[in-house]
């Protein structure tokens, strides 16, 4: 219980970084904290039956952690990872013209 | 036809990846992928006759990826495919490089995946792969303000496809399984997060205030892939699930209703094409939710008229509808304009008629109301294209070489979807679209064409698109916790 409330400290905390920091790189940042918040997420429920790795051994009649959510975060921990690399690409593209890159003024340049 | 579908589904990625490595060849390769795309929709139209047929596939073991294809994402699929189609056609000449032609077919394959998946996970990864396609199409030009938009959507877009993640564990929580049938039964906050991330995702209601500047900024070809057929992926989701579980289907025809009702006032007002145009995808989007069983020939036909649409808006001289009044465009790019507005307005000839009679008999009592006001609300907002002045225009503007092909396939589709439900030729329900049509006119010229009203901008700026997923969650989490424990 107390871990799920940091885990969604943490999504929270990533999610109003996303609002509240003026900075491009901030932002990127934050998003990145409330991803990784999520993803503790669901390892904190993939241990809820138990801890061992689920590789089968002689030793069958364990309490095994559920694979499944694992296995499903791994491709989003993948996915983000690619999104990260290319906000930061984009950030270092605006950053020519716009070297405080604050997005407010990023923003007045670049909309009509 | 199991092995078929995997093929299919695969092909559009496997070519994307040919493209970049015979870039001679780029062109005719995307076109072969968009051909092949409408040929596989066709075929599901002709082996599953009737709309309850449906072909569940299982891969893997029981925690693997499930698909389910059916006649409703037949529908979603050809009209991804013509668009595309259309697209390929239009950029033919334009000296567009092999990059474009890659991510374009990505794109249409990760949209294509979208409208097949019945499990939580597959949809997260094709709307995932969906994203980086569009951010970089958007990006295409590399100017400023072109990676502006791109990043902006790709923010938005992953801070929502979170919330959805968060939703989609909850379901796996409850039931031991990413199923979208699994939404039964589910804790309120599980729907709440889901259904946040493809109301952002899909462009709905005030979420979906991020898709005016998106689908405006970028070039016509992005522009109506956009809202012909990639908004739609997100849209897909919403109404299967609303029709697996019943629960899902009050709140989607709630916020198919709020949608189509915003679009249309903000459209009304917008003095400058594009935006009218994105603003009216916002509004139809909300027509395509509104009646969840026969959501798959809305979503056609208005697939067809808005990229029509959006490539002619790229092709006029002008993107201010008081310059347009003073620059008459081209007689024959007036009448495919005029053929499509007419189609989105309801006229009769055109599968946009079919389209709205099937869309209204299908209604629940209390939208009837909104409804025939987004219904009225549309035909203004195309007013002001079929009122354009036209003739001989003085300045000839350069018309891409494949544009008329792309218009050719887009329009003519129009009339050929008629065939979908010719029963809808009654004289009742002749009358109707007409009398709407004539309200919208007269409202058009009394009020509106007069009016000259600047509606804030303020609430597209990027803080507040983040910030509202806030209050939208609060508003979802109070529905869904209203109706489980207060029934």
């Amino acid at each position: 219980m107390l871990l799920e409330a940091f885990v969604f400290a943490t999504i929270f905390i990533g999610f109003f970084g996303v609002i509240l920091k003026k900075n491009l790189i901030m932002k990127i940042i934050s998003m990145d904290v409330m991803s990784t918040g999520v993803i503790a997420y669901y390892v904190l429920l993939a241990a809820r039956t138990g801890f061992v790795t689920p590789i089968v051994t002689e030793a069958n009649d364990v309490a095994y952690a559920d694979p499944v959510p694992q296995a499903v975060i791994l491709t989003a921990i993948v996915i983000g990872f690619s999104i990260t690399a290319l906000m930061l690409v984009s950030a270092m593209k605006l950053a020519k013209d716009n070297p405080t890159l604050e997005t407010n003024v990023i923003e007045e340049n670049n909309t009509p | 036809m199991t092995n078929i579908t995997i093929a299919w589904m695969a092909f559009p990625f496997f070519i994307g990846f040919v493209i970049y490595l015979l870039p001679k060849i780029d062109r005719w390769l995307a076109l072969l992928t968009g051909l092949v795309s409408i040929a596989y929709a066709m075929l599901v139209f002709f082996s599953m006759p009737s709309a309850s047929d449906v072909l569940p596939i299982q891969l893997l073991d029981n925690f693997g990826v499930t698909l389910a294809v059916d006649q409703l994402s037949a529908y979603f699929i050809l009209t991804n495919a013509v668009v595309t189609t259309a697209v390929i056609f239009y950029c033919w000449g334009s000296g567009r490089t092999a990059f474009f032609y890659m991510q374009a077919i990505i794109m249409h394959g990760s949209v294509n995946a979208t409208f097949i998946c019945s499990d939580f996970i597959s949809l997260y990864v094709a709307l995932e792969v969906l994203s980086v396609a569009a951010f970089l199409l958007i990006a295409y030009p590399r100017t400023d303000k072109s990676i502006w938009v791109g990043l902006r959507y790709l923010f938005v877009s992953n801070t929502a496809m979170l919330f959805y993640l968060l939703g989609a564990v909850l379901v796996y929580q409850a039931h031991h399984s990413f199923n979208f049938a699994g939404l039964r039964g589910a804790p309120p906050e599980a729907t709440a997060f889901i259904v946040l991330g493809l109301l952002v995702k899909g462009g709905i209601f005030v979420t979906g205030l991020w898709l005016p500047l998106t689908h405006s900024e970028s070039q016509s070809p992005v522009s109506a892939m956009l809202s012909g057929a990639v908004v739609k992926s997100a849209v897909f989701p919403l109404v299967r699930c609303a029709l697996m579980v019943e629960e899902i289907d009050p709140i989607v025809r709630f916020f198919g209703v709020g949608t189509a009702v915003l679009g249309v006032c903000y459209a009304v007002f917008e003095k400058d094409t594009k935006r009218t145009l994105a603003f009216s995808t916002i509004s139809q989007l909300g027509f395509v939710m509104a009646a969840p069983v026969v959501a798959g020939f809305y979503a056609l036909t208005h697939g067809l008229v808005k990229s029509a649409v959006f490539l002619i808006a790229g092709s006029l001289p002008s993107r201010n509808f008081k310059e347009l009044q003073s620059k008459p465009i081209d007689t024959k790019m007036w009448i495919a304009l005029t053929i499509a507005s007419f189609s989105i307005s309801g006229f009769p000839l055109l599968s946009g008629f079919g389209a709205k009679v099937l869309t209204s008999k299908n209604l629940l009592d209390w939208q009837v109301v909104a409804m025939n006001i987004a219904a009225v609300g549309t035909a203004i907002i195309f007013a002001k294209f079929i009122f354009l002045p036209h003739g001989k225009s003085e300045e000839q503007i350069k018309v891409q070489p494949g544009f008329w092909w792309a218009m050719v396939l887009l329009i003519g589709g129009l009339f050929v979807a008629n065939v979908v439900y010719y029963e809808a030729y009654t004289l009742e329900n002749i009358v109707k679209p007409l009398a709407t049509i004539a309200i919208a006119w007269v409202a058009h010229f009394l009020i509106f064409k007069r009016l000259s009203i600047r509606l804030p901008r303020a609430i597209e700026k990027f803080d507040h698109q983040i910030g509202i997923m806030t209050l939208m969650l609060i508003l979802l989490f109070w529905v869904e916790y209203g109706r489980n424990y207060i029934s």
